[in-house]
């Protein structure tokens, strides 16, 4: 028997998964019409990942981001969620999603926070956050309540769960909406210029929030202008040029000894 | 309460039209007018909801028939229509041979007819208006949550849509009230039937008609009350906080 062992380990070996990520894209192409916006895009989230996606308006950074939740519909690539890839048909159309249910499954994992909330207006600010928990994870209500108030309560706006989104103010409404995503306890939050609509003086409490999740070990993709926030809290900065990726590394690397003389260029104090 | 009584039995004692029986016959009409107008506009609401989600597909086939419906019933005059209902239908070649006749005999089935699908058709396009200005945000917020075409569209845009579409259903519903006076031309006894009624037997146009148009009117400050309410209650996100 104990010849056995080192064929044993060498399948044990061969058959030892890769670690899953929770996100890896591969040689992603997006054009609108004949303008191409993303050409080759690939990026690697490992969990607890925070990556911030910079670059000039224009560069296809929100583009890419909204390709990973297919809310833009990519050309070529490959998309693996969670070690799902998702799956495609080429029609007369062009390439379109073969399994809109897979597509809805994978988009529950990915919860996105917008720049300008989208929070849905008729809804109280609780009903938002349990909304897509209880009818697209089929989480009981009552569970999902007591989670939604929990999170709330975490962005500090307990006192305003029963409140409309239109009477608060935007910071309130980005936290609200950034509880809304927690709720779905997703693979990967995916925040779209989270702060760019914001009065200047909100900005911070809505940082602060995103600050925590990361600590806390969340993996993120965040499109931002922070560069800040990019740089004390990113464990890789993706720096894109006409959909592609000009430089990307870790903050220090990326954003205080920049190579490329774009990236120096787009770094470059404003006057 | 029997002073108010005695008031009443005063007032109709020593006035010639309004006797018991010619209140019951006002009665009559006010039972006619509001069936007619409730059952059309339920059938109406019932048909406008689907018609207004398919008006707004992608798919011409899908899209046009029904705009070519709405149009050419938001473009003729409801008389007309009616006409068309009452009179038109006793002529389609062996429809007195089929069952269909029972219904058209009776004058009140073609003015249901007639009316149903001329408020489907402004109720279509008042929800189509109200589904077309969803936010696009909120149904990209809906999608990107993991929810289906049909969830979206339960969840999110009908929700939406309805409330907006509201104040202008609230007036389509006191349209239809004052509309439906014109069901008295083709027999219908409802209550401007019963006023003319009154009228045509004492020659008292004033008499008759102005306690019709006060009927009329309490029925609309009714409908308006209602919608009022139902304003307040599903409104509130527009309101500010208080």
């Amino acid at each position: 028997m104990q010849g056995h062992k080192p064929l044993v380990a060498a399948m044990l070996e061969q058959t030892m998964p890769e670690p899953i990520h929770p996100l890896v894209i591969t040689d992603l192409h997006k054009s609108f019409g004949d303008n191409p916006v993303l050409r080759g895009l690939s990026l690697t989230a490992r969990k607890g990942d925070v990556i911030t996606l910079i670059g000039a308006s224009g560069s296809g950074k929100s583009t890419f981001l909204r390709c990973m939740n297919l809310l833009e519909r990519p050309n070529a690539g490959e998309i693996v969620v969670h070690g799902e890839s998702i799956r495609f048909k080429d029609t007369r159309r062009g390439r379109e999603v073969a399994d809109h249910r897979q597509v809805e499954r994978i988009r529950s994992k990915l919860s996105m926070v917008f720049q300008n909330f989208n929070l849905w207006a008729h809804m109280t600010l609780l009903a938002n956050v349990i909304e897509a928990p209880i009818h697209v994870l089929k989480v009981p209500k009552a569970e999902a309540r007591a989670r939604g108030m929990a999170l709330l309560e975490r962005v500090g706006l307990a006192e305003r769960a029963n409140y409309y989104p239109a009477q608060l103010s935007g910071g309130q409404q980005q936290r609200g909406a950034i509880a809304r995503a927690l709720a779905m306890e997703p693979e990967v939050m995916l925040f779209d210029e989270p702060t760019s609509a914001l009065d200047p003086e909100l900005v911070g409490d809505v940082l602060r929030v995103m600050r925590e999740l990361a600590d806390e070990g969340r993996t993120m993709i965040v499109v931002t202008h922070e560069m800040a926030f990019a740089r004390d809290v990113s464990s890789q900065v993706v720096y894109l040029h006409q959909g592609r990726v000009e430089e990307a590394g870790p903050p220090g690397q990326v954003l205080d000894n920049p190579t490329s003389p774009r990236l120096r260029q787009f770094l470059a104090p404003k006057h | 309460m029997e002073q108010l009584n005695q008031a009443i039995i005063d007032l109709l004692s020593g006035n010639e039209i309004f006797t018991a029986n010619t209140l019951d016959i006002y009665w009559e009409g006010l039972v006619n007018t509001v069936h007619l107008v409730f059952v059309s506009l339920l059938i109406g609401i019932l048909l406008a909801v689907p018609l207004a989600i398919l008006r707004g597909s992608r798919f011409a086939i899908i899209k046009w028939p029904i705009w070519c419906y709405t149009y050419v019933f938001r473009a003729t005059p409801l008389l007309i229509q009616l006409y068309l209902a009452y009179y038109g239908f006793a002529f389609v070649p062996g429809v007195r041979d089929t069952w269909i006749w029972f219904f058209v005999e009776e004058p009140i089935y073609p003015a249901l007819f007639a009316f149903t699908l001329n408020t489907a058709a402004y109720t279509t396009e008042i929800f189509h208006g109200a589904i077309k200005s969803t936010p696009r945000g909120e149904v990209e917020a809906a999608r990107a949550y993991g929810m289906s075409r049909a969830l979206t569209i339960r969840r999110i845009v009908l929700p939406s849509a309805f409330r907006r579409a509201l104040p202008a259903y609230g007036n389509e519903v006191i349209f239809m009230l004052h509309a439906s006076a014109i069901a008295s031309v083709v027999t219908i006894m409802d209550l401007t039937g019963a006023a003319y009624y009154v009228y045509a037997r004492f020659y008292a146009p004033f008499t008759a008609f102005i306690f019709v148009a006060l009927l009329y009117m309490v029925l609309s400050f009714g409908i308006q009350a209602i919608f009022r309410g139902l304003e307040r209650w599903l409104l509130a996100h527009l309101r500010p906080a208080g």
